[in-house]
């Protein structure tokens, strides 16, 4: 064996890695078969490999109460990132700019929030939307959304602000632009990119929330994975369309995910390990 | 004053302008509701019963349960045994796959992406895929076990088998994580290690417990610890899966202040153990800034 061939994919390894692959997804990919099938054909075996694929469970699922469930979670997930870029970027770049102490504590800060389990702040967050009256509305879960995103944006945004040169801001400011011009014309262009990345990022994680969603809405503001699990424990074992109602949740994540999967990991870790 | 001190000065007061929203959200988010929580775990709070909220004329009488409540305990262990061997697997497995799949190849870099789909899914969509594949009409594992006359027990409703079958699907939910954390630290091995290592006839096994592992061994260690302060978290898959039974087999500690909260409606009682896990994920959370910086001032 020479030095070289460790590194490389012989054949060997290439089919290795091809079955591992297909035995791990199989379960992602018996999921979305079968939001294909009609429900006679699910419960047929052995699974005949070559079917014809119906819509059917989409379009029903589409035209019952999944609908808004879907824009609901559209709308508190697209809101909450809004706002938690608008408050969190200009911090991240004021942060980034620091040069006294207290980084090291808000890092701090920012990681438990995103490590605490998720019942330390839906019990006092139930009692005070259930007194001011903020249960099962849209509104009350673009707060949640929102304040939980906030710390993510200052986490994952300073690295990027890091990146853009100070000489350049320094010789800006020196001829006489206001360092509000400065971040909004100079700066802010220079890292749209990691804006983007960022978005994505807080959009998903709103998206993918299932327990504050449980807890907070009722039906009126009931986002899409909540809807799903509700189909599977109220109108009985429509398979079909658990399905698809499942496929429809998923959809944008992985859309979105595959776009920023180099940013996943520093995102999933709070940025506490360099990734 | 000179133009620079104009210019420090400009940036002060943005950047107060700039901080001052998020941390006071911070402060919202985070502060008042921990201290909201402490509050309500000394008090016997019950949402049927409203003066029970201001109680405090006996603080302590939250904890001085919990020892004794056998439930508790229980949901103690069932948690330790879920994070131990869901970590133990993630990790493991999650090194294999990374170990296999370093390689230089268009291929390989194109499979690495399909690798981490069951980590991006919404979290309630795995319990969506496993509550398919263990549901023995529609599952393929139940029609092949049928095939091959063995007769497999509904495995979320069983006493034996329920917590097993959480573990594996957690560890199927997270393996990609382990897996994109040690891939990252074996791409900075200096590949001129292993080669040296190979000119004096190392064999593979050789290299690998002598300059692959120790050099993944913090990122192994910090993986572990994330995983670890995660499974505390646990709940979908639960939720979804068994309900925490059959029994309060699959009852982890989160779940059961879940229940007790919002089912039970005992907020103090619940509150005290939530305040008990928080705790402990501070304590975690700090070995992993500590891990970190220590890691920082190595390298």
């Amino acid at each position: 064996m020479s030095a070289h061939s460790s590194r490389s994919a012989g054949a060997g390894r290439r089919a290795a890695i091809a079955v591992v692959l297909v035995v791990l997804l199989s379960p992602f990919l018996w999921l979305l078969q079968m939001s294909f099938k009609s429900n006679d054909l699910i419960l047929q075996f052995p699974p005949p490999l070559i079917f014809t694929p119906t819509l059917e469970n989409y379009t029903s699922l589409w035209h019952g109460a999944f609908s808004a469930s879907f824009i609901n979670s559209l709308l508190s997930a697209s809101f909450s990132t809004g706002f938690a870029l608008l408050f969190g970027i200009p911090a991240a770049y004021a942060l980034s700019r620091w040069t006294g102490s207290g980084r090291q504590a808000l890092g701090f800060a920012i990681l438990v929030t995103r490590m605490a389990p998720p019942i330390a702040f839906t019990i006092p967050f139930f009692l005070f939307y259930r007194w001011i009256g903020l249960l099962d509305t849209i509104t009350g879960l673009v707060l949640v959304y929102t304040s939980f995103n906030l710390p993510l944006v200052i986490w994952m945004m300073q690295p990027f602000f890091e990146t853009v040169p100070r000489s350049l801001e320094e010789a800006a400011l020196v001829d006489g632009a206001g360092i509000r011009t400065v971040f909004v014309e100079i700066v802010l262009p220079m890292v749209t990119p990691g804006i983007a990345a960022t978005a994505i990022l807080c959009f998903l994680y709103a998206w993918n929330d299932f327990f504050f969603a449980l807890i907070l809405t009722r039906t009126n503001a009931r986002t899409a994975p909540v809807a799903v699990v509700n189909f599977m424990n109220y109108e009985g074992w429509e398979w079909g369309k658990i399905a698809a109602g499942g496929s429809l949740v998923m959809a944008p994540v992985l859309i979105f995910s595959l776009a920023v999967r180099r940013y996943l990991v520093s995102g999933l870790t709070a940025g506490a390990v360099k990734g | 004053m000179t133009a620079t001190n104009l210019i420090d000065a400009e940036r002060r007061s943005f950047n107060r302008w700039a901080l001052a929203p998020s941390l006071v959200i911070l402060f919202v988010i985070a502060a008042l509701p921990a201290l909201y929580l402490l509050a309500a775990s000394l008090t016997p709070f019950q949402l049927v019963n409203p003066g029970s909220s201001t109680d405090f004329s006996e603080p302590l009488r939250n904890y001085r349960l919990l020892p004794g409540d056998p439930r508790f305990i229980n949901s103690l262990i069932v948690q330790a045994k879920l994070s131990f061997w869901g970590v133990l697997f993630q990790v493991l497995l999650g090194m294999l796959l990374a170990l296999l799949l370093h390689t230089r190849s268009r291929f390989v870099a194109l499979a690495r992406t399909f690798f981490l789909i069951p980590m991006v899914l919404p979290p309630i969509v795995v319990g969506v895929i496993w509550k398919l594949i263990y549901t023995p009409d529609i599952s393929p594992i139940y029609y092949v076990a049928g095939l091959l006359h063995v007769t497999m027990p509904s495995l979320t409703s069983s006493v034996n088998f329920a917590l097993t079958a959480i573990i594996i699907a957690d560890t199927w939910e997270w393996l990609p994580f382990t897996f994109l954390m040690v891939l990252a630290a074996l791409q900075t091995i200096p590949e001129e290690y292993s080669e040296a290592a190979l000119m004096d006839g190392a064999g593979r096994v050789q290299i690998f417990f002598h300059i692959t592992l120790p050099f993944i061994a913090p990122i192994l260690t910090v993986s572990a610890m994330f995983r670890l302060i995660d499974s505390v978290k646990a709940f979908p898959l639960i939720f979804l899966l068994t309900g925490g039974g059959p029994g309060s087999v699959t009852e982890v500690t989160n779940y059961y202040a879940y229940l007790l909260a919002f089912d039970f409606n005992e907020i103090g009682y619940s509150s005290a153990i939530t305040i008990v896990m928080l705790m402990l994920v501070v304590v975690m959370s700090l070995g992993i800034m500590w891990m970190g910086r220590n890691r920082e001032a190595l390298t």
